[in-house]
């Protein structure tokens, strides 16, 4: 048997199989250990929690298999750490000192530095956990990895960043498209290098709306706040429900209209982005649209909620198991061409990644 | 006999093989591969579950067998108990480790708790002395700074501690910045805010502040709340920090309320000691009690006791048969209110010039 095939038979090539009640025992666990640890076992929590993940996912007729350990992000953490916290203290005593003496100049450019080293870190780490997850994942024997150590992409992440903020994020659709491509061309699975070009074709629009659906919303709101700024005016008592409203509104779009405009653009960014990626002869979709997204959003808080946080520890279940579904395989892959990967396994695991609270993809 | 599933680790071949036992050695053997023999020290349990178990060889990276059910005895009989939780907890069981790791998680909450308290005296002076003046150095442009304020301010620690000049120095500095507040700062300092000055026409209310922010350099308070504060909140603190901080940042050290029932007591002290009324003060945390809507005193809310009880308990510390007299005279008092106000008005007149 040479090569395997995707989706033959109306199979789907990439499948979950887990269940909820397999996964309960071992949710109930981490959260029991990782209380009596005062939160030190998490790195050991997330260990066995993606062993049983991966080992429900299985592509093309043959199950993931997850080989990080606990040890080794606590140790990546501990590394970071060490590397982080004299810095940290530094400029916490720094700044203070800097005002005290009058020199605020001197401070902000200080802090602006620091947080320039922090966004810095922040691409690093991105890159360093991409890799760091393609080392740890097997499937018939064989990982991915990447011979990048990811210096230079967090050089270009600072960069993109900064025209991002510099345009008050108007060019992001191009640079996260760059920074997709960044990363993904320089991982590989056994000899297989990714490839992807993604562009941002076909997501400015949905980039724009970011920006115009809160102003045309804004504009909705101001017309409508004009009689309840009139009875403020007036200095009646009626004007507090007025305010009310006002205040309501401006909730809205903050915590609403916003985030459901930049969801509704991740949504297809992440869509063009897995149609752009492909492993040698295997080609990746991803068909999840903005309201599959906000029913895995809002079915996170309710599980929360209902179970009084319990059911936090269920998060990273629920989100690889939408990931999962949501993913597609389509071509083959020759077998005998799929050799070990020889890129080095990196040892310190993601504790930068895990510092910064970074997630995967 | 068991059957299995086997990948080499070099590629991604698929080989069905059956698998026997024999003198702890586990030989594999199918068509297309030539016979396999791992000694069992070599083998490792990646995984058991109903219908399978994973296996794996020490020092063969991506080399895996699974198993399927029913195994062999004989071959199970070799093969190592899998990981599940890690580390000593398969060793000892889940419901002991649990208990040992909340034993212990207690004893380090205790610990840390109550760390600052009692390492705070072994801190030595100079240490802390230092790193105050790195910290906020000499204020800069911020003090307000008159010959007739000092003497006038010296006079007052005097009267609240007699011994002063046998002790280690207690630097006092008035800060022209426009909150009510005043604080004891680390390296042993004291500062008085413009704005508390302002608020305080009686001197004998401001000795009971001077007092109160006294007794926190003597109790080493000021060292527990840096020990506490490096230990877990200097991270915390360094995000919620914007970078338009005023004077306020430098001094939100937190206190704890026994820490600042503490400093009370010892001003109450000082005062019957010095026989400096102590109602004014009362009459001051009074009026901070009702200003608790406003702005300048939430700091002061926050982080000492409820004003009204502050302001009962030095009402309470006033004796009918005791003789006071004033902590200074209007005339010194005075000195030290003018100074920040005469700085500014200087400034301006510098500025129109």
């Amino acid at each position: 048997m040479d090569a395997v095939t995707s989706g033959s038979g109306g199979a789907r090539a990439i499948a979950f199989t887990g269940t909820w009640r397999e996964y309960l025992p071992i949710a109930a666990t981490n959260v029991l250990l990782t209380i009596v640890t005062l939160g030190i076992y998490r790195f050991w929590a997330t260990a066995r929690q993606r062993r049983y993940l991966w080992s429900r996912t299985e592509v093309i007729g043959d199950r993931l298999e997850w080989s990080g350990t606990g040890k080794e992000m606590f140790v990546g953490f501990l590394i970071v750490m060490a590397i982080l916290l004299p810095f940290f203290l530094f400029v916490q005593f720094l700044f203070p000192a800097l005002i005290a003496r009058g020199k605020e100049t001197a401070a902000v450019g200080i802090f602006s530095l620091f947080y320039m080293g922090l966004i810095y870190l922040g691409g690093f780490a991105r890159f360093r956990a991409l890799r760091y997850r393609l080392s740890r994942t097997w499937w018939r024997g064989i990982r991915g990895g990447s011979d990048e150590p990811g210096w230079n992409y967090g050089g270009e992440y600072l960069g993109r960043m900064a025209l991002t903020l510099m345009t008050l994020f108007i060019v992001w659709p191009w640079a996260a498209t760059r920074l997709w491509n960044g990363r993904w061309n320089h991982m590989s699975f056994g000899p297989l290098a990714f490839r992807t070009n993604l562009d941002a074709d076909g997501l400015k629009r949905r980039w724009a709306a970011v920006y115009l659906v809160p102003i045309a919303a804004m504009v909705v709101m101001m017309l409508l706040a004009i009689p309840v700024g009139a009875s403020i005016v007036g200095g009646s008592e009626e004007a507090s429900p007025g305010l009310m409203v006002l205040l309501g509104a401006v909730f809205l779009l903050f915590y609403l209209i916003i985030p459901l405009m930049t969801l509704h653009w991740y949504a297809k960014f992440y869509r063009k982005a897995a149609d752009s990626l492909s492993l040698g002869g295997l080609e990746f979709g991803f068909d999840a649209r903005t309201r599959d997204w906000l029913k895995l959003f809002l079915g996170n808080i309710a599980l929360a909620v209902v179970t009084l946080g319990f059911g936090l520890a269920f998060w990273g279940y629920r989100n690889w198991s939408f990931m999962v579904r949501h993913m597609h395989l389509y071509g083959e892959v020759n077998v005998s061409d799929l050799t070990q990967s020889s890129t080095h396994a990196p040892g310190e695991a993601e504790g930068l990644a895990d510092a910064f609270d970074i997630g995967a993809i | 006999m068991s059957r299995g599933i086997y990948y080499d680790g070099v590629t991604a071949e698929r080989h069905e093989v059956s698998v026997a036992a024999t003198d702890g050695t586990l030989s594999l053997t199918g068509s297309g591969i030539s016979p396999i023999d791992v000694p069992a020290s070599e083998l490792q349990t990646m995984e058991t579950e109903k219908d399978r178990t994973l296996l794996g060889r020490a020092g063969h990276p991506g080399w895996r067998l699974t198993l399927q059910q029913p195994i062999d005895p004989t071959v199970a009989s070799l093969l190592p108990r899998p990981g599940r939780y890690g580390g000593f907890i398969d060793r000892v069981g889940l419901p002991r480790a649990t208990a040992v790791l909340a034993g212990v998680a207690a004893v380090v909450l205790f610990v840390g708790y109550s760390a600052p308290a009692w390492l705070a005296p072994i801190v030595p002076e100079s240490w802390e002395r230092n790193l105050g003046t790195a910290i906020v150095g000499d204020f800069g442009d911020n003090a307000c700074r008159s010959p007739a304020a000092a003497r006038a301010l010296e006079a007052m620690a005097a009267r609240i501690e007699p011994d002063r000049g046998t002790r280690a120095p207690i630097p006092m500095t008035l800060i022209d910045v426009g909150i009510f507040n005043a604080a004891a700062l680390p390296g042993g300092q004291v500062v008085i805010f413009d704005g508390a000055l302002k608020e305080t026409p009686n001197p004998d209310a401001m000795a009971g502040v001077l007092a109160h922010e006294i007794a926190h350099v003597r109790r080493r308070h000021v060292t527990q709340a840096l020990i506490r504060e490096l230990g877990i909140g200097a991270l915390i603190r360094l995000f919620a920090g914007d970078i338009g901080a005023n004077a306020q940042q430098i001094v939100s050290l937190n206190y704890t309320r026994a820490n600042e029932n503490e400093a009370d007591a010892d001003a109450l002290v000082a005062l019957q000691r010095a026989s400096i009324d102590p109602r004014p003060t009362a009459a001051l945390f009074t009026k901070l009690g009702k200003d608790s809507g406003g702005f300048d005193s939430v700091e002061w809310l926050n982080s000492h006791p409820r004003s009204a009880d502050r302001a009962k308990r030095f009402a309470a510390a006033w004796k009918s048969n005791a003789r006071y007299t004033p902590v200074l005279s209007a005339a010194d008092y005075r000195a030290i209110r003018v100074t920040c106000p005469e700085k500014r008005r200087a400034e301006r007149e510098a500025e129109k010039e």
